[in-house]
């Protein structure tokens, strides 16, 4: 009955799936050289997030260039994951502006930032456990008129979209074996397998842009190489723009392009991870507490 | 021999097909009820604890439009029910934000006022006497229907009063039972799972999940509504007394035992739970007439906590789907 988990799996070199769109300029052959990429695509300004006393975040600022991975790093209690629920819409945000491809996305819902083509997954992965493995996929589709009341009521113009999708889904959980999954129940996955359906379904969202909470929490050396693997080739081969919060700062300096750092809710440093690397208030937040 | 029993069974409510009429109609008023239950409890994941007070617009806005405004009754029910999708979505603008906890609260709390008011606000509902004066054209509805197509089948004589309420009740049952079927089979239905299983989760994927909401209670009110109009069919008298809290409860007693995410089950299980409250009235236990009236609701909990000890998916739920929710 022991399948074979992802976690003993090589590093992906699968095709990626005509599934995943091309969504930005293609970089340079090779690394991006220090602080290239396209333009700017996410950009968060002054932005302050405070609950009831506390200010979790006060006053950030810092910008992800398209087809960059951006990481997210500071001491725990930093206000990396308020500044990341803020982006995002599921704490909205007191003071600031955060733009998204030129547009407003402050205190957006989240549902209108997923729309607007940011993708995320959370600290502890979230699953439906109780559906499908391919319903968790076709669920993420954007665009589905089946999804609306009078479509589910008259399903005969929603049936093809339903069909495409379910194609495309497969693909995606094909690449990253979880295609023999698909109906079973979420719930019979194991952690490591939940972590890869939670990267196929914000995949399945068609983002432009991913943010990754703790893309390697709580998941073994093996897998967590896989996932920085996958990220570095959707950002080569198609495009694609990461931002992510973690620990591991191995995986963070041998995988970004950019380093913002936090400590108690403010930037402190960004840069290339060389750069983050000798900053000498990078040591102090990481060492001393800020400001020691 | 028959004081030597304890719990000796009197046949004489046997006879009366009347009694059985009435406890088919009532099953398939329960069904209706709970098919609302079934789309917020089973599939939305929300806690509406206030289906009865749906009912209890919709039956109060039919008969007092009839009955003091004169409206026609055919005309009368659609407006009813649209009065209970509006009161729907404007409690669900202001509750559906809450935690799941707190909602099940205010939906109660939503219910109670609604009978208070019926019962309070005299110079409108004619407080704790009801309405009474709207069941002319259903009547001669009913008689045309028991002349004309009863009679033939030797079904036309007065122990056959309700059958056409009966036929009436469970054709509009069963279709709305399959509506909601078709409905829940959907990428519409995907998304309210969704909503289920994490509400958080659906949002990242870009759903708008308090307007899945909202229409998840929206359509709930409206089958709740349509419930509450054959009940007062079926009385016939709008009264504050007949939309107590308590149907509600039953009306989850009714989902428990069918199983959550069943449409079928909903069916089954309002058959079952209105056989036993009805037919544990023939059984003698020795006891007193109030005695026994609450042994029956004791028997019906019994049966319930029983059900959620040994098959917590009920009878027709899936039982992946409540061990796999987390």
């Amino acid at each position: 009955m022991t399948d074979p988990t992802p976690d003993e799996a090589p590093i992906a070199t699968a095709e990626l799936p005509d599934a995943i769109p091309r969504v930005g300029p293609t970089p340079a052959a090779g690394d991006l050289p220090p602080g290239a990429g396209g333009a700017v695509l996410l950009q968060v300004t002054d932005v302050v997030k405070h609950f009831r006393g506390i200010r979790a975040v006060d006053g950030a600022t810092f910008a992800v260039r398209e087809g960059t991975v951006t990481s997210l790093i500071g001491p725990n209690g930093a206000g990396k994951s308020s500044l990341f629920n803020a982006v995002t819409g599921f704490y909205p945000p007191d003071r600031g502006a955060v733009t998204f491809a030129g547009r407003s996305i402050f205190r957006k819902p989240p549902y209108a930032v997923a729309r607007a083509g940011i993708a995320r997954t959370f600290q502890l992965t979230r699953a439906l456990t109780a559906m499908p493995v391919i319903d968790n996929m076709l669920l993420a589709a954007p665009h589905q008129r089946g999804e609306s009341l009078a479509g589910a009521l008259f399903p005969f113009g929603t049936r093809a979209r339903e069909k495409q999708l379910r194609e495309q889904a497969l693909e995606l959980l094909a690449l990253f074996r979880l295609d023999t999954k698909a109906d079973d129940y979420a719930g019979t996955l194991s952690g490591g397998q939940r972590k890869l359906l939670e990267f196929a379904r914000a995949l399945m969202t068609e983002p432009r842009m991913v943010l990754l909470d703790e893309p390697m929490a709580g998941v073994n050396p093996t897998l967590g190489r896989e996932l920085m693997a996958y990220m570095q080739r959707l950002r080569t081969e198609r495009g694609m723009t990461f931002l992510f919060v973690e620990h591991d700062l191995e995986a963070v300096m041998a995988n970004s392009d950019q380093v913002v750092v936090m400590a108690q809710g403010r930037v402190i440093a960004d840069g290339t991870p060389d750069e983050v690397r000798r900053d000498q208030r990078v040591i102090d937040a990481y060492l001393g507490g800020a400001g020691g | 021999m028959h004081e030597l029993l304890p719990l000796a069974i009197s046949f004489d409510f046997f006879n009366g097909a009347d009694f059985w009429v009435g406890v088919g109609v009532l099953a398939g008023i329960y069904t209706v009820l709970t098919l609302g239950l079934q789309l917020n409890v089973g599939f939305t994941g929300i806690q509406n604890f206030g289906q009865i007070g749906f009912a209890a617009i919709g039956a109060y806005v039919m008969a007092l439009l009839v009955s003091d405004a004169d409206w026609s009754f055919w005309l009368a029910i659609p407006v009813a029910i649209g009065f209970a999708v509006c009161v729907a979505v404007v409690l669900g603008v202001i509750t559906l934000r809450l935690r799941a906890d707190f909602f099940a609260i205010a939906t109660i709390a939503f219910s109670e006022i609604v009978r208070y008011i019926a019962q309070n606000a005299r110079g409108l509902t004619h407080g704790n006497q009801g309405v009474q004066d709207y069941v002319a054209t259903w009547r001669s509805f009913s008689r045309d229907v028991r002349h004309d197509v009863l009679d033939g089948i030797g079904m036309g004589g007065v122990e056959f009063n309700q059958m056409p309420l009966l036929i009436v009740t469970w054709i509009a049952a069963l279709l709305l039972l399959l509506l909601l079927r078709h409905l829940t089979k959907s990428p519409w239905g995907r998304v309210l799972r969704a909503i289920r299983e994490d509400e958080d989760a659906a949002r990242a994927m870009g759903k708008n999940t308090l307007r899945f909401k909202l229409q998840s209670l929206g359509i709930a009110a409206a089958v709740g509504a349509f419930a509450g109009i054959l009940l007062a069919l079926q009385t016939p008298n709008v009264a504050p007394d007949n939309y107590l809290p308590l149907y509600t409860f039953i009306g989850y007693a009714v989902l428990i035992l069918g199983g959550l995410t069943s449409w079928w089950g909903v069916a089954v299980g309002a058959l079952i739970v209105q056989f036993v409250l009805e037919a544990t009235r023939l059984i003698d236990f020795g006891l007193t007439e109030s005695q026994t009236s609450s042994m029956r609701f004791i028997i019906v909990g019994l049966v319930i906590i029983l059900l959620v000890a040994f098959r917590p998916q009920g009878v027709f739920g899936k039982r992946e789907e409540m061990v796999l929710g987390d």
